[in-house]
């Protein structure tokens, strides 16, 4: 397999040849500030918002924080942080979501391939009952769940809620990962089988390698999902002394909603991880690692 | 504290070893059968682990959900078809219903077709990283944060009053006065479901653009040389290829637009009519009628089969092609 | 390529083997699912080795879970009424913060195990609870002596709340009255007035409306405005009614009912309210009364219940109770129903009856606990034993409430939840268009037609 990369040339900067390609590409990253605008503008009146105090919230726009008087405080940051228990919460947080991770998409590129590249009776059907399983609505779904963690002494641990989680998004993962492994080209599995590879071999050193764009992302969406979670957690890990993160901050703001200040505070520092992942793991969204693979 | 991170370690080594040395266990004892029964046996290994999971933790309680949707609220009698009659001819859920259908046909019709637009415009620029990460901020965002940022932006004041919320404030400086985005029935739907699209619209890049990625960018560059412009590109081969991921994409959106909640429950609890289906479930179990809550969920289910019907086909033609 | 057979190099099958006797060892030595799932049995351990006297004398130990409602400056406050607890009895008290009580239902459901201390779910399924032995009764977790000293202490009309069978079930912690008139000292300086006729007379200032009113509250959006027809109802039509409407018996396009809706419209009508309905409707609870401060004041009345001035202190940190801010309670519209006040209270049940939530239990009962809350601020107590109360404004409560004849519950919060929920929508939409009341009452009672249903 070659690998092909991008290279673009990179024609001498002032050249007339290539201000001409800047203006005509002007259009194109005139789009690009424009979506990018729409949807950084939320977001950043979020992240200017948590660090001004909630007289000020009330009183005006978070973009009047932009001209003097600023009226910056790091208030809402220093009560989320000195929160009794949140740092352990976010240890906490950690111990159920990478574990929760790694378990979900081992199984679902499994499950994957297997349903991509191997024929057998039902494979349409089960499949398609998986599919059809994403649109089971959770809550239907805790009680016989919890019931049967009782019965087998799980409830309140942590590898409940690790299944859980797995149970719960396995259709989605088996979903997404059948179809980016079942776009891959069969020239270079039938040729690999020619040569003898066995199944094993063509999923971990032909089907994994390849689709490392669509499990980077797929971990993406499971690490924020399981990061995020409180229903699950709540439900799965009700009375353990092991809270995440999410059921710390709810703990933030009374039961009339007075302190929603520090909830503002609370969202940067709790997106900033799962944020973290995504950028990390940018570098797996590369043209190259499949692309040139047929002429191999 | 360190027997939990033991386990957890533990679980991140061993649950990858632990399948890895299934498959090889597996693989010895097939071994000892023909290779025709071997490759009969050996798809169900591969599979069992995800379908198990999927029976326990959805199947069961599925089969278990339908069986309460035809008995009543303490489950106790049975009640025929009363609950499924109730769900179809309640003023409030059919008007959820057709809120449901709002969604469905915009939510989804926007986000695929902009994640699209935005993978493929995003893949053209030397800054792609910054600029997938703007579209990509909503995602890790909980819902409180988010109802915490829209509140912020669809916030009303009284005409003549200082607009707090960024979207007053803009047409504020326009010259209109204020409107109350989420109260007015002409513009609280709409800003709803813009919401929605904010949020998933970076998840449908993100798959898109994997998918992209696979694409042979000398085909494209050939196509390029060829004279086709960028729109033909991305008619004429970009989207035929990305055929299977957009259905994908496609499917999960219908899906996500069939269970919306947490972006309705929390900018207006479903009041001033922008009730959904899942708000209605909801409001059912936290009542315990699992009778209705069940029907509502089995509704669910029989609205998703064309979307299911669909993905067969595609899953053929996939399969055909490749 | 590789031979047609597997072969995995001999060091991945030790990884294998260790691995899983790693997750195995994991497992079973004090690993989460033994130590985390269930406090009870650990702490009832510890009670059989420890002391076995009155808990509230000896130090105790153990651990006791709580689950409330509570969160923020809440929160603080009842850490600081559980120190002397936990200093005096050694027990730990482990509260999250759960909002959401259908969670316990789930619990109970299920079968797995509840918290030792928590909330009391909707009054519907107080009964079956009750009788199920799912809810413990205070006389038993008391104590004789302590439910003598509780029952006795108690503001009566609490104690009609979460009675089955003759047993009670929820121990009122902490209370708030609801339906007060808040008012700008400032720009309200004359008296009271007596009926709600003199109430919608009074000429505001130029420029600002009668009253403040704000529905908005995430996805309990509407209950302020269910507060103030509580309020109506039970003085236009008087107990009897109030009760038999929230137990499902008054149907909702009774006249009764119906006129309360009207009086109420007039106080969210264009004319009267600052910023008209869409304000209204918009307006977060809590900020719903800035415009009382605002220089030039937008309104002259905001309707809210005590746990209101916190929430003017966030937009106005220098207010000072009775100096700057006041109010009179909701004035009488019917006088042979005078006397009759709206009240709300945090209460606990106790879910597993362990010597450590019976201690809590006990301790809350206490007026050296609620003594605590109070100072905190923000709340009334439940004994009426607690008089000293360092803040104006409550100790001004507290003698409404202890002047009332009857305090009545929240009528919402005594409905299925179903019914609740959609008697707060209600009122959103009735803001919305005041033209729609019949429809908006027949739906009402549909609601009610399925919700009240216990069968």
């Amino acid at each position: 397999m070659t690998e092909v990369a991008v290279a673009e040339s990179r024609p001498r900067a002032f050249a007339p040849a290539e201000i001409a390609r800047s203006i005509r590409r002007l259009p194109l990253h005139l789009t690009v500030w424009v979506v990018m605008a729409i949807w950084l503008v939320p977001t950043l009146g979020l992240i200017v918002n948590s660090f001004r105090s909630v007289q000020d919230m009330g009183h005006a726009g978070w973009w009047t924080t932009l001209f003097p008087p600023h009226g910056l405080t790091l208030d809402s940051y220093e009560r989320v942080l000195s929160t009794p228990n949140v740092a352990t919460s976010l240890v906490n947080s950690l111990l159920i979501t990478i574990p929760a991770t790694v378990i979900q998409v081992t199984i679902a590129t499994m499950a994957g391939y297997g349903f991509a590249w191997m024929k057998f009776r039902g494979r349409d059907f089960f499949f398609l009952v998986i599919v059809g399983l994403m649109v089971v609505p959770i809550q239907m779904t805790l009680i016989p769940v919890l019931r049967l963690f009782a019965a087998t002494g799980l409830a309140g641990s942590f590898v409940a809620v690790w299944l859980a989680h797995t149970g719960y998004g396995l259709p989605f993962q088996v979903y997404l990962l059948r179809n980016a492994i079942g776009g891959l080209p069969r020239e270079v599995f039938e040729s690999a089988e020619i040569d003898g590879a066995s199944h094993v071999q063509r999923f971990w050193q032909i089907a994994v390698p390849m689709s490392v764009p669509a499990i980077a992302s797929l971990v993406i969406f499971v690490f924020i999902g399981v990061w995020n979670d409180l229903l699950v957690a709540l439900t799965f890990m009700g009375s353990s002394p092991n809270r995440p993160l999410t059921v710390v901050i709810t703990g933030l703001v009374t039961s009339l909603g007075g302190g929603w200040q520090f909830l503002t505070a609370a969202a940067v520092l709790q997106m900033a991880l799962p944020l973290a992942v995504f950028l990390f793991l940018q570098r797996y969204f590369v043209r190259g690692i499949s692309s040139g693979a047929v002429k191999g | 504290m360190d027997s939990r991170i033991l386990t957890a370690v533990g679980a991140v080594v061993g649950i990858p070893l632990i399948l890895g040395g299934y498959l090889y266990l597996t693989e010895r004892l097939l071994a000892a059968a023909s290779l025709r029964t071997q490759a009969r046996i050996r798809p169900y290994v591969w599979v069992v682990p995800a379908v198990s999971f999927a029976t326990i933790f959805m199947v069961l309680p599925t089969l278990n959900t339908i069986v309460l949707s035809f008995q009543d609220k303490t489950s106790t009698r049975w009640v025929g078809l009363d609950n499924y009659i109730f769900f179809f001819t309640n003023s409030e859920t059919i008007n959820s219903l057709k809120n449901n259908l709002l969604w469905l046909v915009f939510f989804t019709g926007f986000v695929v077709i902009g994640g699209l637009l935005i993978a493929v415009v995003f893949d053209r620029i030397r800054y792609e990283t910054l600029a997938k990460t703007a579209v990509f901020l909503p995602l890790p965002i909980s819902a409180v944060a988010a109802s915490i940022i829209w509140k912020f932006m669809y916030d009303y004041q009284p005409p003549g009053q200082v607009q707090t919320g960024t979207l007053n404030a803009v047409i504020g400086t326009l010259g209109f006065s204020p409107v109350a985005w989420l109260i007015n029935s002409t513009t609280n739907n709409p800003a709803l479901i813009f919401v929605g699209i904010w949020t998933a619209t970076g998840f449908a890049m993100v798959i898109i653009s994997a998918s992209l990625k696979a694409i042979s960018s000398e085909l494209l560059e050939a196509a390029r040389l060829d004279g086709a412009n960028e729109l033909q590109v991305l008619r004429l081969i970009i989207t035929p290829l990305l055929m299977p991921t957009l259905t994908v994409v496609a499917t999960t959106m219908v899906i996500t637009a069939l269970k919306v909640f947490d972006i309705v429950y929390v900018l207006t609890a479903g009041a001033y009519g922008t009730d959904v289906i899942a708000r209605q479930l909801f409001a059912r179990l936290a009542n315990a009628d699992y009778g209705r809550g069940g029907a509502v969920g089995v509704v669910l289910l029989i609205a998703v089969i064309p979307l299911l019907l669909l993905n067969i086909r595609r899953f053929r033609q996939q399969e055909e092609i490749r | 390529m590789a031979p047609s057979v597997v072969r995995f190099p001999p060091r991945v099958l030790v990884f294998v083997v260790s691995a899983v006797l790693v997750v195995g060892a994991c497992s079973s030595a004090g690993s989460p699912s033994t130590s985390g799932g269930a406090p009870a049995p650990a702490a009832s351990q510890a009670a059989a080795s420890g002391a076995t006297g009155s808990a509230a004398t000896g130090q105790v130990g153990g651990q006791v879970t709580v689950w409330t409602a509570w969160g923020g400056n809440e929160l603080k406050a009842f850490q600081a009424v559980l120190k002397p607890f936990t200093d005096k009895t050694g027990i730990q008290v482990l509260a999250t913060t759960v909002r959401d009580f259908s969670q316990l239902a789930i619990n109970v459901d299920a079968g797995t195990p509840l918290p030792d201390i928590a909330g009391p779910p909707n009054p519907d399924k107080i009964p079956e609870w009750a009788q199920k032995g799912i809810m413990k009764p205070l006389e038993e977790i008391l104590g004789a002596d302590g439910w003598a000293a509780y029952s006795k202490d108690t503001n009566p009309a609490l104690l009609t709340i979460g009675v089955v069978d003759g047993k009670h079930y929820l121990e009122m912690v902490k209370t708030q009255v609801k339906g007060l008139q808040w008012y700008n000292t400032k720009v309200f300086t004359g008296t009271p007035p007596k009926t709600y006729d003199e109430l919608l007379a009074i000429k505001p200032p130029s420029g600002a409306k009668l009253t403040c009113v704000g529905l908005e509250s995430g996805d309990a959006s509407g209950w302020p405005g269910t507060d103030m027809l509580a309020n109506i109802v039970m003085r236009q039509s008087g107990p009897d009614v109030y009760t038999s409407w929230y137990q499902g018996k008054q149907p909702w396009n009774s006249p009764e009912i119906k006129a309360a809706y009207q009086l109420f419209g007039k106080f969210v009508s264009e004319a009267d309210v600052y910023g008209g309905p869409n304000t209204v409707l918009s307006t977060n609870f809590g900020r719903a009364g800035k415009p009382l401060f605002a220089d030039p004041p937008g309104c002259m009345f905001l309707e809210q219940a005590t746990f209101i001035p916190s929430f003017f202190l966030e937009d106005y940190p220098n207010l000072k109770p009775k100096d700057d801010f006041d109010f009179f309670p909701d004035p009488s519209i019917n006088s042979q129903f005078d006397g009759n006040i709206e009240g709300f209270w945090d209460s606990f049940v106790a879910y597993n009856d362990t010597p450590q939530s019976r201690a809590l239990m006990q301790y809350m009962s206490t007026a050296e606990a609620q003594q605590i809350w109070v100072d905190a601020g923000g709340t009334l107590a439940a004994l009426k034993t607690i008089t000293k109360y360092p803040d104006p404004i409550f100790a001004h409560a507290a003698q409404v409430a202890a002047d009332a004849k009857n305090i009545l519950p929240t009528a919402g919060d005594q409905m299925p939840a179903d019914m609740q929920h959609a008697f707060w929508k209600s009122t959103l939409d009735f803001t919305n268009d005041q033209s729609q009341l019949d429809t908006i009452l027949a739906h009402l009672d549909e609601v009610r037609a399925a919700s009240y249903t216990t069968q």
